[in-house]
């Protein structure tokens, strides 16, 4: 049996020791707490530690408990009397971009990060990298103290050597001084630089982001999807991969929510070549590679034309494609078309023109001026400008402000060689990365929730970053070394935020204006108005070619760590990747029919070659990827991320070329002999035939048969519920599978992380999963998500086995899970048929004195070894809810109690409430005609039900494509690898 | 020799009997010492274990200052939210802050060795360090403010504390007793004017008020002994 098809559950899961060449196997991956019982422990010892062991539990057990104290102040500050959490409201930079917050403070320590209801690019949900943020401001590897070629100094000494060149430059107007940052719409920040050029009038700004450039000619396209009907998206994840994403993802979603049995569905076309979490929402996806797709293109054009389409289309696409037209047309001008911002220039343009032509603009289509400081006229370039500049000798002082260019410049840039050359280098970073040991002289750089400074969002609203805690370490912001570079000493951040916005805003009243900012967390006013897009030239014509090239490479950032920035956050390397449910890798996505052909499994090694470049990295077999695609993604291969983020994967900026950032054309591409070690946490994609995730027509969902949950006759006694009836509801139609929610629960209920090797033996330990399932054509498969935490059962199987009652049911519906009392059998998790409970196999939590300890909530209680744990409806939130209620003497309203994951979702697919009150928002949308209880027939009645996943298919192409019932696997079983991947050979 | 199927050459001569008629006797007494043994073992780790001494129950901690409760909640009448602010409102009561001490200390008995360790914490901004009396372990949840709230005086968990010259453990703190109350919360229930009493003794017909009280306030207390209530 292949390791592949063991069960997703992976409890049993065999640990995969293949010899490990590209990737390297960290070994130190854990404190020596963390590691297993040492292979070589002699009986002699261990009967010498056992006897130790028990002589020392006597000696402590004959004591009372350890006299604890309690530190008052000496002066209470402000609040300080508020013992529970405190919010704050403030913003951080998604790519530059803000996204607002509302910050949890446990005693002077941010603990949580929530989206800001008030925020218009928030709307009060996050993602998950906005959930791991907070994780990094504890960073115990961060950096702590400036550093002189790598040695530990005092800021005064830094001082000093900049007193003496800051002298030198003002003298010479600056003339060699240039300063690199990352794109930026704070106000603060860009005043500052301006104001460092004013003062050295030839220094040089550069810019550098490996990621995408959101602007045009300095607009921005936004998408109204609340009045979209049809929606065409090339190589747009817009739904995950944007600024502007979590808005996108409530109008999207809102449109794909049932209610009252109804439902005015949008329908999703998705021309694209790797699987993105968009093209999972798909109605119809066609994958294509960047060559491919401007054939699909010309032929939607055509089709729109009445004109025939040309032959060079499969029968499925040429189907798609007019169906694709005639729905666009019918639907105009509730369409769009939406071009990713990777894709290339002619791409984008042809969008604009589909837009305009089918009347979307003003309508779906619009513009927003661009807020981040990419078109910013005082700017002397990109990355390649500052590498020909230094070449040129006319950089001599360099300023890294931000941003790791010695890690994400491309290979052709050589930016490593270029930066040798210039005489003083000095750099501004959280961590002491890949450019800090470049330069001469390294600053800590402050996280967002220990300093003041302000950023804007897509659509413009600026908000007001404030700080929730002193900086931990000798940090500066980038405001204030730009201050100091300016004019040392330099100003406090506060001092320079508060001075743009006051000159930016003059009133009288500042000071309470001011506060207002800070008590919303936006500033009034700022918000652009969209305009609409001025109509671009009629498209000229895609560049089509016959000659295809033999494979096409796909650059793209890591859904979790982005462009490697997160890299040392552990929480989003244990996050399964949205599309692959891998942990702690990156690989070289395959399509299916390269597997096929050339036998590969996940793991086996492929090498890309273009010219003379060459790269090596394990395979991993992404169905739904075009056939003569790869997808690389950035942000791993680290050498000077952290502890955490180190060694990891593959580099893929040295494969980049600047010219070429997204994708690139390849000579070949062929199977390397050697395997890599790649973990995922889940390895079993199909449901048996079970209806694990049922789907709706969104034509009529309401008749989809047999979905309403039955009730059986129960040997088990009926529970008596006199109060409240905790239940949630998981909509599986407007779920986008982004994996916030497991973020936000790992944030909120003090989840560990427990590293690749751990994960390889099934012990993540994540509350809430997202699975993931497969339907149909294994080359292009309907991917369905299924967020799953603990059910709540009314029969829970889990409660009758636990031989010291360590979880019992509650008097309002909940499998309590009783921490003190668990003896750790794992009876329960046997039993549990959703496999939901997780086991702390090891000591997972990171030592006392670690800084991540700050991070932890207090009302949840830290989990030791030996001790299972699982969802429990966020029990903390109930129980502080309802005591609020309980002080008022009136019952806890519909809403008031949200969990972590409902907290987080930006589709609003999670609903919580009490099912004993009719009228809750939770027992309506129960009421639903598509609601069904996951594995019902095993009559376990949980609390949890699903609404059935929407499918909104084009009436002229059902029927036309492979067949996609549920209860068919015949349709899955491929040959070889393939077998493996989509269905147990064994089942 | 498991083979050998002959019978054991040394077994002793019939007519003298192994066991006396009295051993039987002896058994019985043995055993039922042995019995008697375990259970009064028994008993008597349990009764330790109930013990005050084992709880700490009267026990005081030596503290920085020599505060006294009785002076200043019995004999003054101070309030206790004046100290233990956050008592409604929180989780935690709340410790009074140095300067707390200091609004009236600043005035009078400035000088006294007694109070050198207020003062020494404010000039010098140093903390004070008190000793906890009452503690809970990590995994149990003890929120103040709703026992305030439904009718739980200061004195029913922390001991007639006007009386008490320097603070000590009153009751046991274990999950027994908490969970007794939490069972059947009448007879420690009392009017919202005597919640902070600093020394309080229940009416005769405390059972009675206690009901009505309990009903007055809404306390349901089906959710009251679910292990989620203090423990998550």
């Amino acid at each position: 049996m292949s390791s592949l098809a063991q069960p997703a559950d992976g409890t049993d899961r065999p640990h995969r020791s293949e010899p490990v060449t590209t990737v390297g196997r960290a070994t130190d991956e854990f404190p020596p707490e963390a590691s297993v019982w040492p292979a070589d422990l002699s009986r002699r010892d261990f009967l010498q530690v056992m006897a130790a062991s028990i002589a020392l539990a006597e000696l402590s057990g004959c004591n009372r408990p350890p006299s604890k104290t309690i530190v008052p102040y000496v002066t209470a500050p402000e609040r300080a009397l508020a013992d529970g959490p405190v919010y704050y409201a403030t913003a951080m930079s998604w790519e530059g971009y803000g996204r607002g917050l509302l910050a949890r403070s446990n005693s002077g320590r941010p603990t949580k990060l929530d989206g800001n209801p008030a925020h218009p690019e928030s709307l009060g949900a996050t993602d998950a990298i906005t959930q791991a943020a907070v994780l990094s401001l504890y960073d115990p590897d961060r950096s702590k103290t400036p550093r002189y070629h790598g040695a530990p100094i005092d800021w005064a000494e830094f001082q000093e050597q900049w007193l003496t060149e800051h002298a030198r430059l003002q003298a010479n107007h600056g003339a060699g001084f240039a300063v690199l940052t990352e794109p930026t719409t704070s106000p603060t920040v860009t005043r500052m630089i301006h104001r460092l050029l004013d003062r050295f009038p030839s220094a040089r700004w550069y810019q550098h982001t490996p990621l995408a450039r959101y602007d045009r000619d300095g607009r921005q396209d936004d998408y109204d999807f609340t009045r979209a009907d049809v929606i065409l998206a090339i190589e747009a994840d817009f739904l995950l991969q944007h600024p502007a994403s979590l808005r996108y993802t409530r109008a999207f979603s809102g449109r794909r929510r049932i209610e009252n049995g109804r439902v005015n569905a949008n329908r999703l076309y998705v021309i694209e070549a790797g699987p993105t979490l968009t093209g999972s929402m798909a109605d119809h996806r066609l994958p294509a590679s960047p060559h491919h797709a401007r054939r699909l293109l010309a032929a939607i054009e055509n089709a729109l034309d009445h004109r025939p389409i040309g032959n060079d289309l499969s029968a499925v696409e040429q189907r798609t494609v007019e169906a694709l037209a005639a729905d666009l047309q019918a639907k105009a001008p509730n369409v769009v078309c939406v071009a990713g911002v990777e894709c290339d220039d002619d791409i984008r343009a042809w969008a604009d023109a589909i837009n305009v032509r089918l009347h979307a603009d003003g309508v779906t289509w619009h513009s927003l001026p661009s807020v981040r400081s990419d078109p910013d006229r005082r700017c002397a370039g990109d990355l390649a400008a500052a590498v020909r500049a230094i070449h040129d000798g006319q950089i001599r002082t360099l300023i890294i402000a931000g941003c790791n260019p010695a890690y994400t410049a491309p290979a052709d840039l050589q930016f490593a060689t270029a930066l040798e050359k210039v005489p003083l280098r000095i750099h501004l970073g959280t961590h002491v990365d890949e450019t800090a040991v470049a330069c001469d002289w390294h600053i800590p750089e402050s996280h967002f929730l220990e300093c003041w400074s302000d950023v804007r969002a897509y659509d413009g609203t600026a908000s007001i970053i404030q700080p929730l805690i002193s900086p931990l370490y000798a940090s500066r912001s980038l405001e204030e070394l730009l201050s100091f570079l300016n004019e040392p000493p330099g100003r406090d951040g506060y001092d320079l935020v508060r001075e743009t916005w006051q000159a930016n805003r003059p009133s009288a009243d500042f000071e309470q204006t001011w506060n207002g900012w800070l008590n919303t967390g936006l500033v009034d006013g700022t918000q652009n108005s969209r305009s609409k897009p001025s109509p671009p030239a009629r498209a000229v014509g895609l560049q089509t070619s016959t000659s295809a090239p033999a494979v096409t490479v796909l650059i793209r950032p890591d859904p979790t760590i982005r462009d490697g920035r997160w890299a040392n956050n552990g929480w989003l390397q244990e996050l399964p990747k949205q599309n692959s449910q891998m942990v702690w890798d990156n690989a070289m996505y395959v399509s299916l029919a390269f597997a096929e052909r050339e036998n590969l499994t996940n793991g086996d090694e492929v090498e890309l070659r273009r010219g003379s470049d060459r790269l090596r990295a394990p395979a991993w077999i992404a169905p739904g990827l075009a056939a003569d695609c790869v997808v690389i993604h950035l942000g791993y291969g680290r050498t000077r991320a952290g502890r955490v983020g180190d060694n990891r994967g593959f580099d893929a900026y040295r494969f980049r070329r600047s010219h070429r950032l997204w994708s690139d054309d390849l000579d070949h591409v062929a199977p390397a002999h050697g395997h890599g070690w790649l973990v995922s946490t889940q390895t079993h994609f199909t449901m048996e035939g079970r209806d694990i995730v049922r789907t709706a027509s969104a034509a009529d969902p309401a008749h989809t048969a047999g979905l309403r949950p039955r009730t059986e006759p129960s040997l088990y006694p009926d529970w008596s519920y006199p109060s409240y009836r905790w239940a949630m509801l998981i909509d599986l139609g407007t779920c986008i599978g982004c994996k916030a929610c497991v973020l936000a629960c790992q944030a909120e209920n003090n989840i560990p992380v427990v590293g690749k090797d751990q994960v390889a033996r099934g012990r993540e330990m994540h509350w809430i999963r997202v699975d993931r399932y497969f339907e149909g054509d294994p080359q292009n498969p309907q991917v369905l998500h299924q967020p799953v935490p603990c059910m709540q059962c009314e029969t829970a199987p889990c409660e009758l086995v636990c031989p010291v009652a360590a979880t019992v049911h509650s008097s309002e519906g909940l499998n309590d899970m009783v921490y003190n009392r668990c003896v750790g059998t794992r009876y329960c998790s046997n039993n549990c048929p959703y496999k939901v409970r997780r086991f702390n196999f090891l000591n997972f939590q990171p030592p006392k004195d670690s800084p991540l300890y700050l991070q932890k909530n207090p009302d949840v209680t830290v989990r030791a070894r030996g001790v299972m744990e699982k969802c429990t409806y966020c029990v903390q939130r109930i129980d502080a809810g309802r005591i609020t209620a309980e002080k008022a003497n009136r019952r806890v309203r519909d809403g008031e109690i949200r969990t972590a994951c409902q907290d987080a979702c930006p589709a609003e697919a999670i609903v919580f409430g009490d099912l004993s009150d009719p009228q809750s928002l939770v027992s309506r949308r129960k009421r639903e005609p598509t609601e069904y209880a996951l594995l019902e027939e095993l009559n376990t009645r949980p609390r949890t039900t699903y609404l059935a996943r929407l499918r909104n298919q084009n009436p002229a192409l059902v029927g036309h494509e492979v067949p996609v019932r549920p209860n068919d696997t015949t349709n899955h079983a491929a040959r070889g690898p393939v077998r493996s991947y989509l269905a147990a050979p064994d089942a | 020799m498991p083979n050998d199927p002959s019978p054991n050459p040394e077994q002793p001569p019939s007519g003298i009997p192994l066991f006396r008629p009295r051993a039987t006797t002896v058994f019985r007494v043995v055993l039922l010492g042995i019995v008697l043994c375990i259970a009064s073992t028994g008993y008597a780790v349990l009764q330790y274990y109930y013990s005050p001494y084992w709880n700490g129950i009267g026990y005081r901690r030596s503290q920085p200052v020599m505060f006294s409760h009785r002076h200043h909640a019995g004999e003054l009448h101070i309030d206790c939210r004046y100290c233990h602010a956050t008592v409604e409102t929180s989780a935690f009561a709340g410790m009074p802050s140095t300067s707390t001490c200091l609004t009236c200390h600043s005035q009078i008995f400035t000088d006294t060795p007694m109070l050198r360790p207020v003062v020494l914490s404010s000039t010098r901004a140093e903390p004070l360090h008190w000793t906890r009396v009452t503690a809970l372990p990590d995994h149990v949840y003890f929120n103040h403010s709703i026992h305030i709230a439904k009718g739980v005086g200061c004195t029913t968990c922390h001991g007639q504390v006007g009386d008490m010259p320097l603070m000590a453990k009153a009751e046991p703190m274990s999950m027994r007793w908490c969970i007794s109350c939490h069972r059947d919360p009448a007879p420690n229930l009392r009017p919202a004017s005597e919640i902070f009493a600093a020394t309080w003794t229940p009416p005769s017909d405390q059972v009675e008020r206690g009901r009505a009280l309990e009903r007055a306030l809404h306390i349901d207390t089906t959710h009251l002994t679910n292990c989620s209530t203090c423990h998550h």
